[in-house]
């Protein structure tokens, strides 16, 4: 069995609009730790480095995007 | 879209905009602003207002916002009656970020419109513009049905400062039915240390909501209406120690001698906001005989009001001096 | 795989401080190539990302005088002070709020359009709410587009190029995503990369929950070190009161004129000192350890109206995140005091004193190399002052360009430094950055960290050197790694520095921010002057002292008294 680890900033696949040529939340992102994930073409945290600032999730055109408090934080 | 603009453009975006699926056009109308010059993307974004797709109608709405051409204003004052509920109110967000006076005139052909929204949304816009030709327009909406109309409305004349307002600004502070109205249009009289607006402003004092108290509590004291001071010490009996605290800034402001009991009465009040303001306010006044109130709040067991209480007990005792 | 571009102001951190910068010198002169290049995108970066709660430091006629302000910080600041820096951010404060204003910037005004200052402190009246700021970023990325500056993003900038004279050439940088190679020729340089606030760690463990936007690891205090330029107050650290955990301000100058405060256990204020200072940090540190504590924001008195009206603000601008952070905890700001705590340390002239050493024209002491905003030495200077020395940059940048010349460019520069960034690519295996990055910040925790101690601090720099051997160790595997590599090495140059300039000092001054457990006491026979750091001819860092400039107004007894009056304890108070 393979474990998924539960990151901050979670992707509603269902809206996110990526794989029709949206990069908001990729190109807004401070960190830059969100890509789009090539199995899914839809974006994705790629580094678990979120300073939990909003403007990926504020931005988001279909309001995609739900950014938790980081664990450690919590 | 005109083909003749979109020759202009680098191949990839062009083709974008014109896609059949809406949300690849609505993307591409995300992506202009960063790829061509803002009075390039400007004339692209006009033209998608009339998408046939409500999600680009948005975008283009949105990604308009504070671009202040004659078109661009003109297309969003369209888009304000945009069927799509979420169009309308980007256009009318991006409209109220408009800074370009010129267009002030575009705007008020627009005041008596039939929809409450878009008259809120002009009222705001020109509030932000300061525009004299606006007084006659806005004086006329303060009889509004809407209240979000008629509270933008006494915005406009209040940053314009119009005196010729005057009487309806006090008639609606007194009895307009929005509690929001009427702390506004008592905000409004902020310039006017006219003897016409003493009423308007004892009755806000006892107004039901506390907001208005507070807001006329504030004014008193930013007018220095000595009128007022029997109306600001009544105001320290308020049930709201906010209110009390306006009032007792407005006194220490006005430093008039006749508040000073009534303050010092104030020092044991449970609420140490309130005691640090009435310290504060005897401080301004520095009449000797606040001297033994402020002595016992010197060790109160909050600093701002110890601190506040040093500062008073230190002007009352150098002009004893 | 190098990409070599020329323009003539290459400004570098496209934040708060940049993008004025560029904007100006365009406006200065529109013949001018201006690049802003920027590590992550222009469009959302820096400190005010998602926008500001409020000016902190505005002196606007009729509530504040320049020069009550510049004695107020004199005074606030301990006396170390260029007071021409000081003149030249409060002379020009007005003019930049209301530039701002006509930019669409959203400042609090009351029903008759009147800017609705706040009285916070006893003294002076500095503070106006932007309860609708959020919008900040935007309207600069507008006014950028509209003066036709040219925006790089993802460009991370390393070291700046100077020319055989030793005057400014351009920067170098690599692109975080591609990794390509960026040579930048430019005839001035403005460095506006903000604080370095990934300097201590923060008490969660976590590298990321800094007090700071975490893309600030110090890249531009390093970046000035290596160009040879003064840097100054090093040791007058940043400490923050925060959220405890969140990391993010509470912010007492929101919720202050709104009848919030910070608070201990019983609920009661606590704090005497007036102005955000090392002084009060003392008092917060103090009351933090002592049996009162711990210290909390306090709300629960206000209005329900009001309390909304807190949220709205606390939560919809500059760290939005933070009412989710209290939905987690379950804290409700009308029942519950919000526990507060101290931040890590940073490096930060935005809020304390620590910058690149720049006088009243933004220039440094390296010819053609400017520095504004966080990490330009001019104590307090926040948001607004970065506006301002943003302009003042790109002003005196744009004239500086019509009578210079493009500087030559250095080739065994250019390719040492593409060795020493993309060394880390090339190992195939080793260290990995968040480590190396991790130990050190909790070294510079464990010793860096106030109260100072000597012989702490001497441990912390053999620490320090260790890290910088296990430096040569780092291994990355992409572009992204690469970054956080060449982060770390920014970050040991501010720890560094830190530490040297902390030992050099040796007394108490601006009470949390330089305690010195074996130097106790002020002495200001020896040490009113400034601390200055350089890299030496051989390559090694320097200190020593500069004079403090005569000052051009001497705060008034009168004043004085009032501060020292108001440090008086209750039970002292004479009779
Ligand atoms: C959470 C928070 C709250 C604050 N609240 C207030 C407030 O209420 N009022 C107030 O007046 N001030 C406030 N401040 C302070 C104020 O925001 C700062 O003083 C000001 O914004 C600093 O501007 P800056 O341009 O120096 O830095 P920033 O705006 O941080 O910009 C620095 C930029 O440089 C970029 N960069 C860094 N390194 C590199 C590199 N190597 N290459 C390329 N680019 C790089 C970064 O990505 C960033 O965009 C607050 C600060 C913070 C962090
Ligand atoms: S901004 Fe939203 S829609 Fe666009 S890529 Fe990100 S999550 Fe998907
Ligand atoms: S919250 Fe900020 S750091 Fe985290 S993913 Fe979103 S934009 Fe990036």
């Amino acid at each position: 069995m393979t474990h998924t680890i539960d990151f901050p900033v979670k992707v509603n696949l269902e809206s996110c609009i990526a794989d029709k040529g949206c990069t908001v939340c990729i190109d807004v992102c401070p960190l830059d730790v969100l890509a789009i994930d090539p199995a899914t073409g839809k974006a994705t945290m790629k580094y678990d480095e979120c300073w939990y600032c909003l403007p990926c999730e504020k931005d988001c055109p279909t309001q995609a995007i739900r950014v938790d408090i980081p664990y450690l934080l919590r | 879209m005109n083909t003749e603009l979109l020759s202009l453009l680098p191949l990839p975006l062009a083709t974008r905009l014109i896609d059949a699926d809406a949300t690849v056009r609505r993307i591409a109308l995300i992506d202009l602003l960063d790829e061509i010059d803002p009075e390039e993307a400007e004339s692209y974004l006009v033209s998608a207002l009339a998408d046939p797709a409500a999600e680009v109608r948005l975008e283009a709405a949105r990604q308009l916002e504070a671009q202040d051409s004659p078109e661009v204003v003109t297309g969003l004052l369209g888009a304000l009656q945009d069927e799509a509920r979420e169009v309308r109110e980007a256009a009318a967000l991006s409209l109220s970020a408009v800074k370009n006076a010129a267009i002030g005139t575009l705007l008020l052909q627009h005041a008596t419109h039939s929809d409450a929204e878009v008259r809120t949304a002009i009222f705001r816009a020109l509030r932000e513009l300061r525009l004299p030709a606006a007084e006659a327009p806005a004086i006329y909406a303060l009889a509004d049905t809407h209240a979000s109309v008629r509270r933008e409305a006494v915005a406009v004349l209040g940053w314009l400062k119009t005196s010729a307002a005057l009487p309806q600004l006090v008639a609606l502070a007194g009895s307009d039915s929005d509690a929001e109205v009427r702390r506004a249009a008592i905000g409004a009289l902020g310039f006017a240390s006219d003897a016409a607006t003493l009423p308007a402003l004892e009755k806000a004092l006892t107004d039901t909501d506390w907001l208005v108290r507070e807001e006329a509590a504030t004014v008193a004291g930013k007018l220095g209406l000595r009128e007022l001071v029997p109306a600001l010490i009544a105001a320290l009996q308020d049930s709201f120690w906010q209110v009390r605290l306006k009032a007792a800034r407005s006194l220490g402001r006005l430093k008039d001698d006749r508040a000073v009991t009534p303050l010092v009465e104030s020092l044991t009040h449970t609420m140490s906001n309130l005691r640090k303001e009435v310290a504060l306010a005897l401080g301004e006044i520095a009449n000797p005989a606040a001297a033994a109130g402020l002595e016992v709040v010197l060790d109160d067991p909050d600093t701002d009001v110890r601190k506040a209480a040093r500062l008073a007990y230190g002007r009352i005792a150098s002009q004893l001096n | 795989m190098t990409q070599v571009t020329t323009v003539d102001v290459l400004v570098i951190g496209g934040g708060t401080a940049g993008p004025m910068a560029a904007i100006k010198a365009r406006q200065k002169n529109p013949n001018l190539k201006v690049m802003l290049l920027e590590k992550a995108n222009v469009k959302r970066s820096g400190a005010i990302s998602m926008g500001m709660d409020g000016l902190n430091n505005a002196v606007i006629p009729g509530y504040a005088t320049p020069e009550q302000y510049v004695r107020e910080i004199t005074v606030a600041n301990d006396g170390i002070v260029n007071q021409k820096t000081l003149f030249a951010y409060a002379n020009n404060s007005y003019a930049m709020i209301e530039e701002l204003d006509s930019w669409g910037v959203k400042f609090e005004k009351d029903e008759n359009g009147d800017y609705a200052v706040r009285k916070v402190h006893h003294v002076g009246t500095y503070v106006l709410p932007m309860p609708e700021g959020h919008d900040v970023k935007k309207v600069l990325y507008r006014k950028l587009k509209q003066n036709r500056v040219i925006i790089t993003n993802r460009l991370v900038a390393t070291r700046i190029l100077l020319d055989g004279e030793g005057k400014v050439a351009g920067a170098l940088s690599f692109d975080c995503r591609s990794g390509e190679y960026n040579v930048i020729r430019a005839k001035a340089v403005i460095l506006s990369t903000g604080a370095a606030g990934r300097l201590g760690l923060p008490a969660s463990g976590y590298l990321f929950g800094t007090y700071e936007n975490p893309t600030n690891a110090g890249d531009g205090y390093s970046m000035a070190y290596h160009a040879g330029a003064e840097l100054s107050g090093i040791e007058c650290f940043q400490i923050n009161p925060l959220i405890k955990d969140y990391n993010g301000p509470a912010c007492a100058y929101v919720t202050g004129p709104m009848g919030g405060y910070t608070a201990n256990a019983k609920g009661e204020r606590f704090i005497e000192s007036d102005y955000w200072s090392g002084q009060m940090m003392q008092e917060f540190y103090e009351e933090l350890a002592g049996g009162k504590g711990p210290v909390f924001l306090k709300v629960n008195h206000l209005a329900e109206e009001t309390i909304t009206n807190i949220e709205t603000i606390l939560h919809g601008n500059e760290r939005p995140s933070r009412g989710r952070f209290h939905e987690g905890r379950g804290t409700d700001y009308r029942k519950d005091m919000v526990e507060m705590h101290i931040s890590e340390i940073g490096l930060c002239s935005g809020h304390s004193a620590s910058g690149v050493w720049v006088n009243e024209r933004a220039e440094t002491t390296v010819p053609g190399l400017y520095a504004a905003g966080d990490l330009a030495c001019v104590p307090h200077n926040y948001m607004l002052g970065a506006f301002v020395y943003g302009r003042l940059a790109g002003e005196s940048a744009a004239e500086y360009c019509a009578a210079t010349q493009l500087g030559e460019v250095d080739e065994v520069q250019v390719e040492a430094e593409r060795q020493r960034i993309f060394a880390p690519l090339a190992r195939e295996h080793g260290l990995p950055p968040s480590q190396v990055e991790y130990k050190l910040r909790r070294l510079v925790n464990d010793y860096l960290q106030p109260p100072k101690v000597t012989k702490r601090m001497e441990i912390g720099l053999a620490r320090f050197e260790e890290i910088r051997a296990d430096i040569q160790n780092i291994v990355a595997s992409n572009p992204h790694e690469l970054m956080r590599a060449a982060e770390v090495r920014f970050i040991l140059d501010c720890a560094e520095m830190a530490a040297r300039a902390s030992l050099f000092r040796t007394e108490s001054r601006w009470g949390l921010y330089h305690q010195r457990q074996d130097y106790p006491e002020q002495v200001n026979d020896e040490w009113r002057v400034h601390v200055q750091v350089k890299k030496g001819a051989d390559g090694r860092m320097t200190l020593f002292k500069r004079a403090l400039e005569p000052y051009l107004v001497e705060p008034q007894e009168a004043e004085k008294f009032i501060y020292q009056h108001l440090r008086i304890r209750p039970e002292t108070v004479p009779e």
